[in-house]
């Protein structure tokens, strides 16, 4: 009979492990949070607790409108840097952008990334992939050097507007061949959705999305590589160690998962994120 | 810790490309450090008569002490009663499981298949969600049972022991009031996924009414033991682990 001890370690991860998705609590927290230090500190306990060594962090503003505002984004923004700044060491914070606002997402980009750091661009999902609309932002995140993480999902029940398929992130990464382009939701983008994305060497898969399906990982793995495949959870509203599952529980090798958990992140974030490859 | 899991499966789901014998469900989830499972027909979700794949568990129990069957009835087959009859007869099933969506039934209708479990001794497991509807196949749509139906089930059953499978954990977590009230409400947890979920379930009084399961083979095995033993301390985890069902399902050791 196993103790919670032996359990415990049955759940953590081999090697350190990088989350390139994930969300202040401050957006999606199952409790009520009254402040940064408060979102920063059990974000970070949980994330321990599941064996997550670092997380790539981005905010939908509390309020997660459906709309976001140029000045919500900057908002959100400045929140993230805050825990940035409360727990460097921890939180690799991604710059949020809402594609309807072009130019000024442009100078926010140069604001969050240039001058305060961060490591990477998120983008709301207001306009599809394919839209003219993302390109100025796309066209800065490349300047910068960072990757972009743009949502995806193939829903049988119907995308909202302007939520993109992976077919979408296709006509996206082909238009930008040097962007590095993160595109959540492996199994919400289902084995359709790994086929639309094969052909573009510049689209990496992060495993959040949806329950932790069996044999979604290695399909995504023998498809696109072991390169191209990222962990990402989406905590808060996924759970670190269930996200983490998908690919400790995969019929993979210790040294594809070390790939998925930390290095091809290494190899997509800039230098001044300070993570190598292990 | 006994791990117990309430909620597993065996065959195929063609749409995912799982295709699972028993040996290999059961090898999965004692990798795990599973002891005891409790084990459904998946093919039941999509057969004409789902009472002919329940040939598939009680198979597998014959092969192996560790494996409960879990047979499908479904009160929509004329011949329901004859399937209640071979699931009391047979000593290792304790469960039975419904699948309302699949069969195209409303709770309301099934107090007569209820009562007649009551009278077998047997606990039920409604299963509201095998699979999230954004990702089922375009030409094989079905939606959650509402879990509404489960606890009114509960309630005008109160002698069933019901054990509501496959629901969300923000929605487990609004029938906390409900729970207090009706002590034969059950949860399983194996797709109550979200960060801190079982602390905040437990946090608000639940504690006693959830059940670890692991719907393998369409998850893996490994996810369900994850978000409990994360967050939970030993006696809790204990508890959900397989403490209750051992209870429950009147397991001995
Ligand atoms: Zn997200």
């Amino acid at each position: 009979m196993a103790t919670l001890g032996e359990l415990r370690a049955r759940v953590l991860p081999p090697c350190p492990a990088l989350d390139v998705h994930v969300h202040p609590l401050s957006c999606f927290s199952p409790y009520r949070i009254e402040s940064v230090e408060q979102d920063v500190r059990c974000l970070r306990e949980a994330a321990q607790r599941s064996g997550v060594t670092k997380v790539c962090v981005f905010s939908l503003h509390p309020t997660c409108p459906r709309e976001p505002t140029v000045a919500q984004c900057q908002e959100a923004n400045d929140y993230v840097l805050r825990m940035r700044d409360l727990a460097p060491d921890f939180f690799l914070p991604f710059c949020y952008v809402n594609p309807m606002y072009p130019g000024e997402s442009v100078v926010e980009i140069r604001r969050c990334v240039g001058e305060e750091g961060m490591v990477g661009v998120k983008l709301w999902v207001s306009r599809r992939a394919t839209d003219p609309g993302l390109d100025p932002i796309v066209g800065e995140s490349v300047a910068q050097d960072v990757p972009i993480l743009q949502h995806a999902w193939r829903k049988t029940t119907g995308n909202l507007e302007g939520e993109s398929t992976p077919g979408d992130v296709a006509h996206l990464a082909r238009r930008h061949p040097r962007a590095r382009i993160i595109m959540a939701h492996l199994n919400g983008c289902n084995p359709r959705g790994i086929e639309e994305v094969a052909d573009c060497p510049n689209i990496f898969i992060d495993t959040s999305g949806g329950d932790p399906e069996r044999g979604v990982v290695e399909l995504a793995v023998a498809r696109l590589g072991a390169r191209r495949v990222l962990y990402g959870s989406d905590a808060p509203i996924r759970h670190f160690g269930v996200s983490l599952a998908k690919v400790l529980g995969a019929e993979l090798s210790d040294s594809v998962r070390r790939e998925l958990l930390w290095n091809n992140a290494a190899r997509l974030l800039p230098a001044r994120a300070g993570v190598g490859v292990i | 810790m006994a791990v117990v899991d309430v909620n597993a499966w065996v065959g195929s789901w063609p749409s995912q490309s799982i295709n699972a014998g028993a040996a290999e469900v059961r090898g999965m989830l004692k990798g795990v450090g599973v002891e005891r499972i409790f084990m459904a027909p998946l093919d039941a979700a999509w057969a004409q008569n789902p009472h002919l794949p329940n040939d598939l568990v009680y198979d597998a129990a014959q092969r192996w002490a560790d494996v409960h069957p879990v047979p499908i009835i479904d009160p929509t087959i004329a011949t329901w009663k004859g399937e209640v009859d071979r699931a009391q007869r047979h000593s290792g099933v304790r469960l039975v499981k419904w699948l309302p969506a699949y069969a195209g039934y409303e709770l309301a209708a099934a107090d007569e298949c209820a009562q007649a479990l009551v009278e077998a001794d047997l606990s039920l497991m409604v299963q509201t969600r095998i699979e999230d509807p954004r990702g089922q196949h375009p030409l094989a749509q079905v939606p959650d049972v509402p879990v509404q139906e489960g606890s009114d089930l509960a309630r005008r059953h109160p002698e069933l022991t019901v054990v509501i499978g496959g629901v969300p954990w923000s929605v487990i977590a609004s029938y906390a009031d409900t729970c207090r009230e009706l002590r034969n409400l059950y949860f399983d947890v194996s797709q109550a996924d979200g960060m801190d979920s079982l602390s905040v379930l437990i946090h608000s009084g639940m504690g006693d009414q959830l059940l670890y399961g692991s719907h393998a083979p369409l998850f893996v095995p490994l996810a369900g033991i994850a978000r409990i033993v994360a967050d939970v301390d030993e006696v809790e985890a204990a508890a959900i682990l397989g403490g209750h069902a051992e209870k429950l399902l009147g397991l001995t050791a």
